[in-house]
């Protein structure tokens, strides 16, 4: 019979032994998403997405054993205060990889990841001078690849010959325009005005008179976030009657949601909404999910596949430098919207969808193939 | 042709909304010399009230707005109670008014994005969102409303003044305020009924703006920034001057766009009133700024 003594011994070092035995140090990842602000509705995808990720690949057992946490940073929509939130997952979090979203603040993040050895994977923004960046990875197309089809389906298909365009005064809005304007011209049509407006306004009638007043028979969209359903609203408020049309970027509740959004010819990228995931997204969120959900989600288990990758070439440590290796080195991952192949141009190739929005849904009219 | 007269249309809106702050802002001013920034602080309040009246307790629109007007008069009201008023008692010179007022406003804005959020939060108002087609050009019955708040909210606050018995007290405030107190008018009530009256004109503003484009937090520093300038354009002290500067900057954001790219918008107002207050510091119907008459 044992004694009391002994007892308490044993229980006290397998108190102190346990965590020692488990001492797995979790493994720190950062997310700089849009959380408040004109974006807050990808915000709300793009967390969910990563969170349930995370989840499955701890419940799973975790990356070589190591728990993963992911740290959430706001940006809202402004350059600045990404690169603090970059500052501060570098230098205090010390992490070796970040998720990354929008145009600007992941420019503005770039240098600071690509100087310390961060992995940034950006499944959001889609300029395209987020292409050929050191330490950058896009698990989404550049905006040419969407507005190249978008253009040909306006101008071919279509048969609009001139646009009217509106358009974010920010590197996505920007890039997004000049882009559309030389596919556009490219393709038989002609941009015939432009007028820029901020991100975050709530007033656009004054650019919008103007537009109106210019003509064309097709109004492009060159924004995202909560201003493309008010731009839609006031758009049918202030008389303008003809068609518009927007990129993959459009696609949240806000504009789903609008009436004068109603109609509008869109592109966009492919997510099955019955898929299990979106089941699962919408149980816990109570919220559907969206194209932006999958994407956080994947770019999670694209980090957690380079991740173990990197550990088992360097006998089980872990830092940017392996992950980014390991990325080079895989280079095609599954997901579960499928294949996802990085290009030498650190962009990803997608399909993309071409259709026209009604009723809260986009009536697919035309699919174009990854690459073509 | 079409483009200049939806821009008039649409700078005469804008100018209300401009104009009914300025007119309670210039109210304020012209009687109490209070720099009162968080005139802009009421302006956003007022908003939220009615959001809060609409679509927390459930109140028919206009209850919501009536309520919400109400509860920013208050509010200007307990601001000058227990803010200005102590201070003034204990000595404060103008400026510490003006950097208690300014802090007012910064705390208010962020105390009500923390509770609200930052996005802007939409009024349902029905049928007021409906087109309303004048020829060429295009608004919504709530632009109409709008325009008829400010004729409706200017008329009545001059008739006040004019013919009820506080009105003339606070017109002998603010023209010669050793001489109303001498006659026994009592300066603190005048000057608290002065700000409860200021809000409440102001107001609807806040409110109209809401109803259109949603009610954000931080919209109330911009405003009362333009409705200082117009009534520094209009002329201190007058109310007319206040009501004119505020369509003339509302016109002046929306005509300007016509030839000069709309991103510009915010600083034509900016850069016409550096000319102005060159040209002319007095502004339109301007008189000395130690006083004013109303």
């Amino acid at each position: 019979m044992r004694s009391p003594i002994h007892v308490l011994a044993a229980v006290l070092t397998s108190a102190l032994l346990v965590p020692v035995a488990g001492a797995q140090e979790p493994i720190k990842i950062g997310a700089i998403l849009p959380l408040t602000g004109s974006g807050a509705s990808y915000g709300v995808w793009m967390k969910g997405g990563a969170e349930i990720a995370a989840e499955e690949i701890n419940a799973a057992g975790g990356i070589a054993g190591h728990k993963l946490e992911v740290i959430y940073e706001d940006h809202a929509a402004d350059a600045s205060k990404a690169v603090n939130a970059m500052r501060r997952l570098v230098d205090v979090e010390k992490v070796p990889f970040t998720l990354t979203s929008y145009s600007s603040p992941t420019l503005a993040i770039q240098p600071i990841g690509a100087q310390n050895k961060v992995v940034m994977m950006n499944g959001g923004g889609q300029s395209d001078n987020l292409a050929n960046k050191d330490y950058l990875y896009n698990n989404i197309p550049v905006v040419s690849n969407e507005i190249g089809v978008m253009a040909d389906w306006l101008a071919k298909d279509k048969k609009f010959k001139s646009a009217a365009m509106i358009v974010a005064n920010d590197e996505a809005g920007r890039n997004a325009a000049k882009t559309f304007r030389a596919a556009f011209g490219a393709a038989g049509g002609k941009v015939i005005a432009e007028e820029q407006a901020a991100l975050d306004g709530t007033d656009f009638r004054a650019q919008l008179a103007k537009l109106r007043a210019a003509g064309g028979d097709i109004l492009f969209i060159s924004m995202y976030g909560r201003a493309v359903s008010i731009i839609a609203d006031q758009a049918r408020e202030i008389g303008i009657t003809i068609p518009m049309a927007a990129t993959s970027w459009a696609l949240i509740p806000e504009t789903l949601k609008s009436k004068g959004a109603d109609g509008m010819l869109v592109t966009k990228l492919p997510f099955d909404p019955t898929q299990p995931f979106a089941a699962k997204f919408k149980e816990r969120y109570k919220t559907d999910a969206g194209f932006f959900a999958v994407q956080y989600y994947s770019g999670v288990k694209i980090f957690a596949r380079a991740a173990e990758e990197a550990m088992k070439k360097s006998g089980g440590k872990l830092d940017g430098e392996g992950v980014k290796n390991a990325i080079e080195s895989i280079r095609s991952f599954d997901t579960i919207a499928g294949k996802l192949v990085f290009q030498p141009n650190h962009a990803a190739l997608m399909d993309i969808e071409a259709g026209v929005l009604k009723g809260g849904k986009v009536e697919v009219e035309k699919v174009i193939k990854a690459g073509q | 042709m079409d483009l200049l007269l939806q821009l008039l249309a649409t700078g005469i809106v804008v100018g209300s909304l401009y104009a009914l702050c300025a007119v309670g802002w210039g109210l304020i001013y012209g009687t109490t010399l209070h720099f009162h920034v968080a005139h802009g602080a009421v302006f956003t309040l007022a908003a939220y009230y009615a959001y809060v009246g609409q679509t927390l307790l459930g109140l028919p629109l206009w209850l919501a707005v009536v309520a919400a007007i109400l509860a920013a008069a208050l509010s200007g009201l307990l601001i000058d109670l227990l803010i200005y008023q102590p201070l003034e008692r204990r000595g404060a010179v103008r400026t510490v008014v003006f950097i208690a007022s300014l802090g007012l406003l910064i705390v208010v804005e962020n105390v009500v994005a923390i509770v609200f959020s930052a996005d802007p939060l939409r009024l349902d108002i029905g049928v007021l969102r409906t087109s309303l087609r004048l020829g060429p050009v295009y608004l919504t019955w709530l632009h109409a409303l709008t325009v008829a708040f400010a004729v409706v909210g200017f008329c009545a606050l001059v008739l006040f003044l004019r013919y009820s018995r506080w009105g003339h007290a606070i017109r002998a405030v603010s023209s010669a305020p050793e001489m109303a107190r001498t006659v026994g008018i009592n300066l603190g009530r005048v000057q608290l009924l002065t700000y409860a009256l200021g809000s409440a004109i102001s107001a609807p503003a806040g409110i109209l703006v809401a109803m259109d484009v949603g009610a954000e937090p931080y919209r109330g520093t911009r405003f009362v920034l333009l409705a200082s300038v117009a009534v520094i354009m209009g002329g201190i002290g007058s109310l007319p001057g206040a009501l004119l500067g505020g369509l003339f900057l509302g016109l002046l954001e929306n005509l300007g766009v016509w030839k000069i790219p709309s991103e510009w918008q915010a600083a034509i107002s900016f850069g016409v009133f550096l000319l102005f207050i060159v040209v002319r510091p007095r502004g339109m119907f301007g008189r000395r700024v130690a006083s004013a008459d109303l």
